[in-house]
C-alpha cells in the first residue's frame, strides 16, 4: 500500500472510505426497512403532490410516484441524502488532496523525492474518483441487495446507470476541490467553495421549471447532468456522462497547472 | 549574468550554484540576491538569525519555491525547472521534519524507496540502528529528537551527491550529533557535499569546510573556516615578577586589547602573533603563563557583529569596513 502516491493516499483514507461505507449501507438499509410502510400507504404520494411547486421541485426530483421503489428511491435517495454523502466525501478528498498535506507540512518529505508534482495531482485525483466510485457502488449494491429482501425490487442495470451519474456529480465538485487546493494550498477554501456552489448548483437544476433565469442556465448545473433525465429510469445518459467527464478532465488540468507553478507552503 | 551562471553550469565542477538568487513573499524580501557556490565533496555551513532566509534558500534549492529572481542550479540542473531530476541526486532534511503521523519509520521508508525506485531499506536500517532509532514507532510517537533522527535516515539512505540539511542537528542530543557528523563525514568522503545550515558556528564549526552567513536576506560573509582559525584570537595573560608598561607589548603587531595592572598583563592575540609576543613576554622574568585559543564562535562573531542570540548587530571594528571586500574575494575564489 506504499507503493506510490495513489496506493498511499487510498490507505490513508482507509477508515473514511470504511465509515463512509458502514454509513451507506445502513442508510439504505432504513429506507428498505421503511419501503413496506410507505408502499402500503399511498397517501404518500397524494401528500407529495399537495406539496407546494416549489418545495416538491426542492426535495423530490421531476416525476415522483412514491409507490413504486423506483419512485420511493428517487425521491428518498437520490434527491438529496445521496448527493450530500457522496459530495461530502470527494469534496473533502480534493480539497485535502494537496492542501492538506502542506497544513500537515509533509508536502516537503512527498516532493523531495523524484515525483513531479503532477504525477501527485494525478494520484490524489485518482484516489479521489476511485473513492468516489467505491461509494457509489456501495450504495448501488446495498440498494439491490437490501431492496430485494424487502420486495422493493429495482431494475439493476438503472441502479447502476444511476450510481455512474451520482459518483460522477461527486467526481465534478471533487476536482473543483482538488483544482482551489492545488491552486491555492488553502484547505478551508477548496472545501467551502464547492460546497456552495454544489448547493446552487442543486438549486439552480431543481427551481428550473419555475425561474426563468435558472431554466435558462440549469444545462450548467452539474446536478442536471445527474439527475435531469432520470438515470434511474432511462438508465444512462451517455452526452451526461461526457459533459461530466469533460468538466473533470478540465478541472484536473488546471490543478496540475496551478500546482506546478506556485510555491509549496512548509 | 545570464552569461555567467551558463558558464558555471557547464563546467560541471559545482554542485550547489546560485545567482542573485532572490524571494520575496508580498513585500517582504525573504532572500536578496544569494549567489553561493558549493564544490564536490564540500559541506557548507550556512549560518544566520532567525528569519534570515536560510530556509527560504534551502526551500529554493529544493524546488518546492519558484525563484522570484536569479538561479539555482543543483549537479547544473534548474532547481525549479528541473525539481524531479535534482531530487533524484539530493537529500533533503527540513527544518520542520514533519513525518506522516501514522505511518512508522520503516513504513517512511518504504513509501520512500517506492517512490524513488530503488531498495535502500539495509542503508535506511543500518543508519537508523546508529542513531538508536526505533523504525517500527508510529512517528506520532515519536520526540522531536527522534523525529528529527528519522528525517536524517530519510535524508542519506539513498546515498545522494547533495546533502540539503536544514537545521538537521536541532533537538538531537550531543552523542547522537556525533554520530551525525560521523556519518556526514562519511559523505563527503564519498564525494558528496553538503549544505548545512544552523544558528550558531559551534554546531557546525567541526563539518563544515567554508561557512556562509545570511542576514536579512543578504548574503554577508563566505569565509573558509581554517583561515578563520588562522584569525582566530587567543587570550594571553601573563604575571611577571615586576612592574611592565603597556608599552612593551602593544607595540607587537596584530596584538589587540592590551590590559596592564601592575604586574600582570592581559591581551588578545592572533595566532601570528604568537611568536613575537612570546619573545617579548619571554624577556621579562615571568611568574604565570597563559594562553587559550577563544572559540571560534566568538572571532566570528566578532568579525561580523553579531551577538550570540542570533541577532544582528552592526560591525563595532575597523573590520566591518574591509567586509564586503573579502566577500566577494572569496565567493570569486570559490568559483
Ligand atoms: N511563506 C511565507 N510568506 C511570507 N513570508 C515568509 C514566508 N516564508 C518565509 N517568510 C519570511 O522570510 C524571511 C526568511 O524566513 P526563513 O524561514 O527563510 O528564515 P530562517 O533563516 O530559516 O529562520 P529560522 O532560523 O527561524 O529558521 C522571514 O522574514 C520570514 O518571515
Ligand atoms: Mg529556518
Amino acid at each position: 500500500m506504499l507503493a506510490n502516491v495513489l496506493l498511499k493516499t487510498l490507505r490513508d483514507q482507509g477508515r473514511t472510505l470504511l465509515a463512509w461505507s458502514v454509513s451507506l449501507a445502513l442508510i439504505v438499509a432504513t429506507y428498505a426497512a421503511i419501503w413496506p410502510s410507505v408502499q402500503s400507504q399511498p397517501s404518500m404520494s397524494d401528500f407529495i403532490d399537495q406539496m407546494p411547486e416549489a418545495f416538491r421541485s426542492l426535495f423530490a426530483t421531476s416525476s415522483a410516484d412514491m409507490s413504486t421503489p423506483t419512485g420511493y428511491i428517487q425521491v428518498e435517495l437520490l434527491s438529496f441524502m445521496g448527493p450530500i454523502a457522496v459530495l461530502i466525501y470527494s469534496i473533502s478528498a480534493g480539497a485535502g488532496a494537496i492542501g492538506g498535506e502542506e497544513d500537515r507540512h509533509t508536502m516537503d518529505l512527498l516532493l523531495s523525492n523524484p515525483v513531479s508534482r503532477g504525477r501527485v495531482v494525478l494520484d490524489k485525483f485518482a484516489a479521489m474518483v476511485l473513492g468516489t466510485f467505491l461509494l457509489a457502488a456501495v450504495m448501488g449494491v446495498s440498494l439491490v441487495l437490501e431492496g430485494s429482501m424487502v420486495d422493493m425490487v429495482l431494475p439493476t442495470d438503472k441502479v447502476a446507470a444511476a450510481m455512474l451519474h451520482l459518483a460522477l456529480l461527486g467526481v465534478v465538485f471533487g476536482s473543483l476541490a482538488l483544482a482551489l487546493s492545488a491552486g491555492t494550498g488553502h484547505t478551508g477554501l477548496s472545501r467551502g467553495v464547492p460546497a456552495v456552489l454544489a448547493v446552487l448548483a442543486y438549486i439552480v437544476n431543481a427551481l428550473a421549471p419555475l425561474v426563468d433565469v435558472f431554466d435558462r442556465i440549469q444545462k450548467v448545473s452539474p446536478f442536471f447532468q445527474y439527475i435531469a433525465h432520470d438515470p434511474l429510469r432511462q438508465g444512462t445518459a451517455w452526452d451526461s456522462v461526457l459533459v461530466s467527464a469533460g468538466t473533470a478532465a478540465v478541472l484536473l488540468a488546471l490543478a496540475v497547472v496551478g500546482f506546478r507553478r506556485r510555491d509549496v507552503a512548509g | 549574468m545570464q552569461a555567467a551562471h551558463s558558464l558555471g553550469s557547464m563546467s560541471g565542477e559545482d554542485i550547489v550554484q546560485t545567482a542573485g538568487l532572490t524571494k520575496r513573499f508580498g513585500r517582504t524580501t525573504a532572500l536578496d540576491g544569494v549567489s553561493l557556490t558549493i564544490g564536490p565533496g564540500e559541506v557548507f555551513g550556512y549560518l544566520g538569525p532567525n528569519g534570515a532566509g536560510k530556509t527560504t534558500t534551502i526551500r529554493l534549492l529544493m524546488g518546492l519555491l519558484r525563484p522570484t529572481s536569479g538561479t539555482a542550479y543543483v549537479l547544473g540542473l534548474d532547481a525549479w525547472r528541473q525539481s524531479r531530476e535534482v531530487h533524484r541526486v539530493v537529500g533533503y532534511v527540513p527544518g520542520e521534519p514533519a513525518l506522516y503521523d501514522r505511518l512508522t519509520g520503516r513504513q517512511h521508508i518504504a513509501y520512500c524507496a517506492h517512490l524513488r525506485h530503488r531498495d535502500d531499506s539495509e542503508l535506511a536500517a543500518r543508519t537508523a540502528a546508529r542513531l538508536e532509532l526505533d523504525l517500527d514507532r508510529p512517528a506520532r510517537t515519536l520526540s522531536r529528537g527522534n523525529r528529527q533522527k528519522l528525517a536524517v535516515v530519510l535524508a542519506v539512505m539513498s546515498r545522494p551527491r547533495l546533502l540539503v540539511l536544514d537545521e538537521p542537528t536541532s533537538g538531537i542530543d550531543p552523542l547522537v550529533q556525533q554520530v551525525f557528523h560521523a556519518i556526514l563525514r562519511e559523505h563527503t568522503a564519498a564525494g558528496g557535499s553538503a549544505l548545512f545550515s544552523s544558528h550558531v558556528l559551534g554546531e557546525v564549526e567541526r563539518v563544515a569546510d567554508r561557512i556562509g552567513v545570511v542576514r536579512a536576506g543578504k548574503l554577508v560573509a563566505v569565509e573558509r573556516l581554517q583561515e578563520l582559525a588562522a584569525r582566530s584570537l587567543h587570550q594571553v595573560r601573563a604575571r611577571f615578577a615586576e612592574e611592565v608598561s603597556v608599552a612593551e607589548f602593544a607595540g607587537v603587531p596584530g596584538v589587540r586589547d592590551v590590559r596592564v595592572d601592575g604586574r600582570s598583563l592581559a591581551c588578545s592575540a592572533p595566532q601570528a602573533a604568537l611568536d613575537a609576543l612570546l619573545k617579548r613576554v619571554s624577556a621579562r622574568q615571568v611568574e604565570d603563563f597563559e594562553c587559550s585559543e577563544a572559540p571560534l564562535e566568538e572571532t566570528f562573531l566578532g568579525y561580523y557583529g553579531m551577538d550570540t542570540a542570533g541577532t544582528g548587530r552592526p560591525g563595532t571594528d575597523t573590520a566591518g569596513t574591509g567586509r564586503p571586500g573579502g566577500v566577494e574575494a572569496e565567493a570569486g575564489h570559490a568559483r
